[in-house]
């Protein structure tokens, strides 16, 4: 087993990670860039290294410092956490020369898994189904029919270098068909400097499922159900909830098989996630592989009882996997809302700030994975996540009732946060019937505005705060000092003497 | 007393009257509500909104009031057109001492003409005076307090007829 593991992260999750290493009886050396000289996760960590400026390249993504700092205070391993360099082969290749273990796949598999085309063609091999569409790349108007005609309409075309929604065109009939390439080539040209486009079944009105994977160093593997992850803005996920009101058991025992295929083909170790599409006939499509621990992680571990952190640190130590597949049941319902400091009703820019005031929710069946503190500076450099409200009940619709009820309990003053925000989606009647996709967000961005509903209530207490916070300092300012004489009034009366 | 807060762009008047234990109050000189039930903790405001209860987060620093209610926040920001001033001028038919503090002047006596604005009494509290002026015309019909006297925060100390 580890003696000392060094987490290169900050925030909610190197405090995750810090709290499972300790339940392990495993050393912890936290890292920190200038502006996070006091951030939370500094205070769960048994020593501290200092690895550069605030912005994220000059520390936190600093391959060479990180590697120093490890060796320096002679951790056998790192753990990356999420973003960052959790994914990042470089990285891992670097721990593996510099013979510290990196918690999470080998460099190789990690390489593989980057590759986009190199997954695909892997998956495809052990008959998981990827969204079919052309192979190759071509300008020929008669193959781009074809192709079209081979998976049925509708079609989406995308540009080969693209990203970001850039030179896509959804085409529903062969008669827009032309027209669509010539515009999404045009777009892409402008977009990439590239014209190459190609085309793919556009998958309607898709659902964004996941499984969670374990597998060791010995091809032990078990998957542990999944996270229904389509409630997102920007294509990030913003609530995710298990079991998925989508699936029957038929078809997650089918996923839950393929997942394990995708991560037994590509060699893959430790913790990970196989991403799919379900689309509205509830046909699934390989996606992508997700080689780290995810943010929502917490609800599987509500719903198993299995804590992930602490089984990818057994494994990546060599053990082996001693849960079996038929052990795992899901019991009950989880959800998760990311907490972030941004501002939803103003294109979701980021907050940062001063947290002034803050309380967070307790009680049964709730977990608050939480970076901050009250009195903490929010800084600019970094993702805005600020904490992760999770809530577990018997079933969906408690659980939906706990969230909601609990949002409102979460109190973070003075800088803003998308709480509101959450809790109007989580109480839309919408997501409550469960029949939801990832167009989810933008197609009721209408409803979801502020309502501000209680604003004569907030101005009412605005102005009691107001008249009476201040009577009262005035109060205790009078109480402290206008009843007690000074010395020198007990000297009795002076006089100024002299010119 | 008077307040102005911007939220969203939008400058919103509130007025705060003194009615016996309750408050009166009326927003943009439309919606009115009848407060009781006040208590303030640190950063807890509670009261009753027309026998509503609420109970409201709430932390101001510099120009802003951050509050949440409910699971949504709302930041007041303090109107920069006009200074929310103690002193200024009360609704209604009395004045209050808006702060614990010391009666330091009546210039007044019970029978008196006053015109709005005419100052009925001085509080002092936290080395600051306080002139309370007359929310309108008419003849003073009670005085409560002595100068030299301590009084209470929201104590009514000039009522008129």
């Amino acid at each position: 087993m580890f003696k000392k593991i060094l987490i290169s992260n900050r925030g909610e999750i190197a405090i995750r990670v810090a709290r499972a290493c300790k339940e392990l009886g495993i050393s912890t050396v936290g890292i920190y860039s200038t502006i996070d000289k006091k951030s939370l996760h500094i205070r769960f960590m048994d020593e501290t290294i200092w690895i550069g400026d605030s912005p994220a390249i000059s520390s936190y993504l600093n391959i060479y410092t990180i590697i120093k700092a490890a060796k320096q205070t002679k951790c056998d391993a790192i753990h990356p956490g999420y973003g960052f360099l959790a994914e990042n082969e470089k990285f891992a290749k670097a721990c593996e020369d510099a013979g510290i273990i990196f918690i999470g796949p080998s460099s190789k598999a990690l390489s593989l898994v980057g590759d986009k085309v190199a997954s695909r063609n892997t998956v495809k091999k052990v008959g998981v189904p990827i969204i079919p569409g052309m192979a190759m790349i071509t300008k020929d108007i008669k193959k781009f029919k074809q192709a079209a005609k081979d998976v049925g309409y509708p079609v989406i075309i995308k540009a080969s270098m693209g990203g970001g929604g850039k030179g896509m065109r959804v085409v529903y009939n062969e008669k827009e068909l032309e027209k669509s390439i010539a515009a999404g080539q045009r777009e892409a040209l402008s977009a990439f400097g590239d014209e190459s486009v190609y085309l793919e079944k556009y998958i309607e009105q898709p659902r964004h499922i996941e499984f969670q994977v374990l597998r060791d160093n010995f091809g032990n593997c078990i998957h542990l159900f999944e996270r229904e992850c389509s409630i997102q803005r920007r294509h990030q996920k913003i609530i995710e909830e298990t079991p998925s009101p989508a699936l029957d058991n038929n078809l997650r025992m089918k996923m839950g098989k393929a997942a394990k295929k995708v991560i037994d083909a590509s060699n893959y170790t430790t913790a990970g996630t196989v991403e799919f599409l379900l689309d509205k006939n509830k046909k699934f499509y390989f996606l992508e592989v997700n080689a780290r621990i995810q943010v929502e992680h917490p609800i599987t571990e509500m719903v198993t009882g299995v804590d992930l952190v602490r089984q990818q640190i057994l494994i990546a130590a060599g053990e082996k996997l001693t849960i079996k597949q038929d052990q795992i049941k899901q019991n009950g319902h989880a959800i998760e809302t990311r907490i972030y400091a941004e501002d939803p009703d103003n294109d979701f820019v980021p907050s940062p700030g001063k947290i002034l005031f803050l309380s967070e929710p307790n009680g049964p069946g709730i977990r608050v994975d939480s970076g901050i503190y009250q009195g903490c500076d929010i800084p600019p450099h970094y993702d805005p996540i600020l904490s992760k409200l999770i809530v577990w009940s018997e079933n969906r619709k408690m659980s939906i009732v706990r969230i909601s009820e609990t949002l409102k309990e979460y109190i973070i003053l003075g800088i803003k946060t998308n709480i509101g925000y959450l809790k109007r989606i989580i109480d839309s009647k919408n997501f409550a019937s469960g029949n939801y996709d990832t167009h989810f967000i933008d197609e009721h961005e209408e409803k979801l505005q502020p309502k501000k509903e209680k604003l004569d209530i907030a101005l009412i207490a605005g102005a009691l705060n107001k008249s009476l916070v201040i009577s009262k300092r005035a109060k205790e300012y009078d109480s402290q000092y206008s009843q007690k004489t000074t010395p020198w009034q007990e000297l009795g009366k002076w006089e100024i003497c002299g010119q | 007393m008077e307040y102005k807060f911007n939220f969203l762009e939008k400058t919103h008047k509130i007025n705060l009257e003194k009615a016996d234990d309750l408050f009166k109050v009326i927003i943009n000189d439309k919606q009115e509500y009848n407060i009781s039930d006040v208590e303030v903790e640190s950063n807890l405001i509670s009261f009753k909104a027309d026998d509503k209860l609420y109970i409201i987060y709430c932390f101001s620093y510099k120009d802003k009031t951050h509050l949440s209610i409910d699971g949504e926040n709302y930041i007041l920001e303090k109107d920069k057109t006009s200074k929310a001033k103690t002193g200024k001028q009360q609704k209604g038919n009395s004045v209050f001492s808006p702060m614990p503090g010391l009666l330091v002047k009546i210039p007044v006596s019970v029978g008196d003409k006053v015109k709005s604005g005419t100052t009925l009494a001085i509080v002092e509290a936290m080395k600051m005076q306080n002139e309370l002026p007359s929310p309108r015309d008419g003849i003073v019909k009670k005085i409560n307090g002595k100068e030299g006297e301590q009084v209470d925060a929201l104590q009514v100390i000039v009522e008129l007829e």
